[in-house]
């Protein structure tokens, strides 16, 4: 399998299976389909991968994760000037990918929450509810309906529109 | 007639008496006798009769599905092996921090050798687009810039009439006929 990501970076979440509590003498199904998907599935496509990672050798390329610059951002800009327009914009489009992957991963956290409680997962889960329910929130109030054609400008006026009913609420 | 009918009773007649020996008369197959056959257990040696089945043609079916898989396979095999040779002998990167001081090239942020290999021969890197479409962006700026100023400097030319637009041809000076002028109360 190739290697997985760093576990220092991303540290999971501690695991919540419960101890297995056999209280029957009856065979667990679940265990007997486990073995059996492993020793059919599992072993077969990791040796097979093991052939093949022999085949290919130890030089491997390297990819990298690209690193961009900050730069000013719309609210910084002259008024007239395109050149820092047009980088704004790259740099909010950026910015628009990373929070939806933020929201994504969010997502599967709670996905994962869930499988693992089972039934109980409204008491459970509460801090991952909660943290999915503030980023989707967050993420609606700033990119919410921008539609597809969304830029920098109008997710602008967005904010402008949020901070004009603020402060006609206050 | 009866001459005609006494032989097609014959002829029947004989092909019931030895049915392996039938003599059809060739204008009158319709009319022909079907040996009888009786229910006999008969072992064939082979598989049995080979029979002409009669159906609706798949000709035109058949030729379509047999160019299909032949042209699709044309170029589908050669991609398919190219695409498993690539996976097995040279295998997909892996990731890995950028070592310090050192630019990875633009090809060098894929994953895939064959993404690698398309953007190291055919595109231009990312950096090199942006800064494309940066001097585009220059370049339609100072045009738009000019012809602005044109606008705003015909409008000043107009009004003023002092630049150098906006002349409008006058006679020469020197045709002017001045002797009227000279004598005040002509």
């Amino acid at each position: 399998m190739p290697e997985d990501h760093d576990k220092d970076v991303y540290p999971e979440p501690p695991r919540q299976t419960p101890m297995v509590d056999k209280q029957t003498a009856l065979p667990n199904p679940a265990l007997i389909l486990s073995k059996l998907f492993y020793y059919s599935v599992d072993l077969p496509v990791t040796k097979f991968r093991g052939v093949i990672e022999g085949i290919q050798g130890e030089k491997k390329s390297h990819y990298y994760h690209q690193k961009f610059r900050r730069v000013p951002e719309l609210t910084e800009c002259q008024e007239g000037d395109y050149l820092c327009y047009y980088e704004a914009e790259m740099q909010w489009r950026r910015d628009y990918k990373v929070d939806q992957e933020i929201v994504k991963v969010i997502q599967e956290r709670l996905r994962a929450c869930q499988q693992r409680e089972g039934p109980s997962y409204r008491q459970n889960c509460a801090k991952e509810l909660q943290q999915f329910d503030q980023v989707s929130k967050s993420f609606q109030l700033r990119y919410g309906d921008l539609g597809a054609y969304a830029s920098s400008r109008k997710c602008l006026m967005k904010q402008k529109e949020r901070m004009m009913a603020e402060a006609q609420k206050a | 007639m009866v001459g005609m009918s006494v032989l097609r009773s014959a002829a029947a007649f004989t092909a019931r008496l030895n049915p392996l020996k039938r003599h059809q008369l060739s204008t009158n197959l319709l009319s022909r006798t079907v040996a009888r056959t009786e229910q006999v257990a008969v072992r064939h040696g082979s598989h049995g009769k080979r029979m002409f089945i009669i159906k609706p043609t798949d000709f035109y079916d058949r030729r379509f599905l047999h160019l299909l898989k032949y042209y699709i396979l044309l170029t589908g095999i050669p991609v398919a092996a190219l695409v498993t040779f690539v996976n097995v002998f040279i295998g997909e990167a892996e990731l890995a921090e950028i070592p310090e001081g050192y630019e990875p090239e633009h090809w060098e942020y894929y994953k895939h050798p064959i993404t690698r290999w398309i953007s190291r021969t055919f595109y231009d890197s990312p950096v090199k687009d942006y800064e494309k479409m940066m001097a585009l962006i220059h370049i339609e700026t100072g045009k738009a810039e000019m012809r602005q100023t044109q606008v705003e400097v015909r409008k000043h030319m107009r009004e003023k009439g002092d630049g150098p637009w906006f002349h409008v041809k006058t006679l020469d000076k020197n045709l002017i006929d001045h002797s009227p002028k000279s004598s005040p109360d002509n």
